[in-house]
């Protein structure tokens, strides 16, 4: 939990999330048709419904993505982060109970060549236990940056740099 | 945690994805299935049925090896991926069909789709079941499952 909490884990926690999303969000976001049409083949939601996720979606990716990267409502945009995740970790599971083969999960790119192409090779692309694995271990980061309190240490660190650079606390007893 | 900012940024993104489907030109249609463009004709299982009765040629735009396996009765070949090959196998019983539905695998399944634009462009009047095969076995429709070559 320590290592967690420290400061520089979260920002690379933060980075490497917000990095994902929002690369994550521009394909579908260039490309909603695409995108629409591999959220239907999830056969999670029918068309009409397929069509509303593929229109918002990716733009809530972009936006908590680019507020983690930037550190602005960091806690809560890794919430919202984490929730999607959950959902996407939902949907894949009920994909895989259910035996159904989606080539290209539409996590990244929702090109069709993206189907045919040798790179990434199909088990990274499509829905599978690389996927479910991936969302949980960014799930963890999320919830990591989300409900985390960032290290004492730092806390205390920025108090003694501020008292070496002549500030005291309010009420405090410096001489 | 401020769950304001949390509804926030959930509320932010659905608005700027609704506005940029609006206005960007990249838009969908979202009232209607995405496969759909000007000129597709669909047709529900149980007409696609009654279609069949009245002797309507069907066409199976699934891969070759699905068809191999099971097929809506009476139905040929005619697979997206190497359509320009598997015509001319079928050219001469489509100037016979009346009429002609093209089916394939159904939630998301764009080659039921794509084949019946190619035919339209070679002048052949194709109608799409809706929703392809499973949509016919949920209507407790009948499916050749005896092995082919």
């Amino acid at each position: 939990m320590t290592r967690l909490a420290n400061p520089r884990v979260q920002l690379a926690l933060r980075l490497l999330l917000g990095a994902f999303f929002v690369y994550a969000s521009l394909d579908k976001i260039a490309s909603p048709a695409g995108f629409a049409k591999i959220v239907y083949q999830w056969q999670v939601a029918g068309p009409v419904p397929s069509n509303l996720v593929a229109a918002t979606l990716p733009w809530v990716e972009l936006l908590a993505g680019l507020l983690l990267i930037v550190g602005v409502w960091r806690r809560e945009a890794a919430l919202v982060i984490a929730l999607l995740l959950v959902v996407f970790l939902g949907a894949a599971a009920s994909v895989l109970a259910r035996g159904i083969d989606v080539q290209n999960c539409g996590c990244v790119s929702v090109a069709k060549e993206a189907v045919e192409s040798a790179w990434p090779p199909a088990w990274a692309r499509g829905v599978g236990w690389f996927l479910v694995v991936r969302n949980l271990l960014m799930l963890a980061g999320a919830l990591a940056i989300a409900f985390v309190r960032r290290a004492p240490a730092e806390a205390a660190g920025r108090q003694r740099a501020m008292e070496q650079a002549g500030f005291t606390p309010a009420g405090g007893t410096g001489a | 945690m401020d769950w304001k900012r949390f509804i926030l940024i959930l509320a932010g993104g659905v608005s700027l994805g609704f506005a940029w489907n609006a206005f960007s030109g990249r838009g969908i249609v979202l009232g209607q299935s995405v496969l759909v463009q000007a000129g597709d004709e669909l047709v529900k299982a149980p007409d696609a049925k009654a279609l069949l009765d009245k002797g309507a040629l069907f066409l199976d735009a699934r891969p070759r090896d699905f068809w191999r396996m099971s097929r809506i009765p009476g139905a040929l070949p005619l697979p997206e991926e190497g359509f320009d090959k598997a015509f001319p196998e079928v050219e001469e019983r489509l100037r016979r069909a009346s009429t002609i539905v093209v089916y394939c695998s159904g939630y998301g399944c764009e080659a039921s789709h794509i084949v019946a634009r190619k035919l339209r462009e070679k002048g052949f009047a194709a109608a799409i079941l809706d929703e392809g095969v499973p949509a016919w076995q949920d209507a407790q429709l009948p499916l050749d499952t005896e092995p082919r070559p």
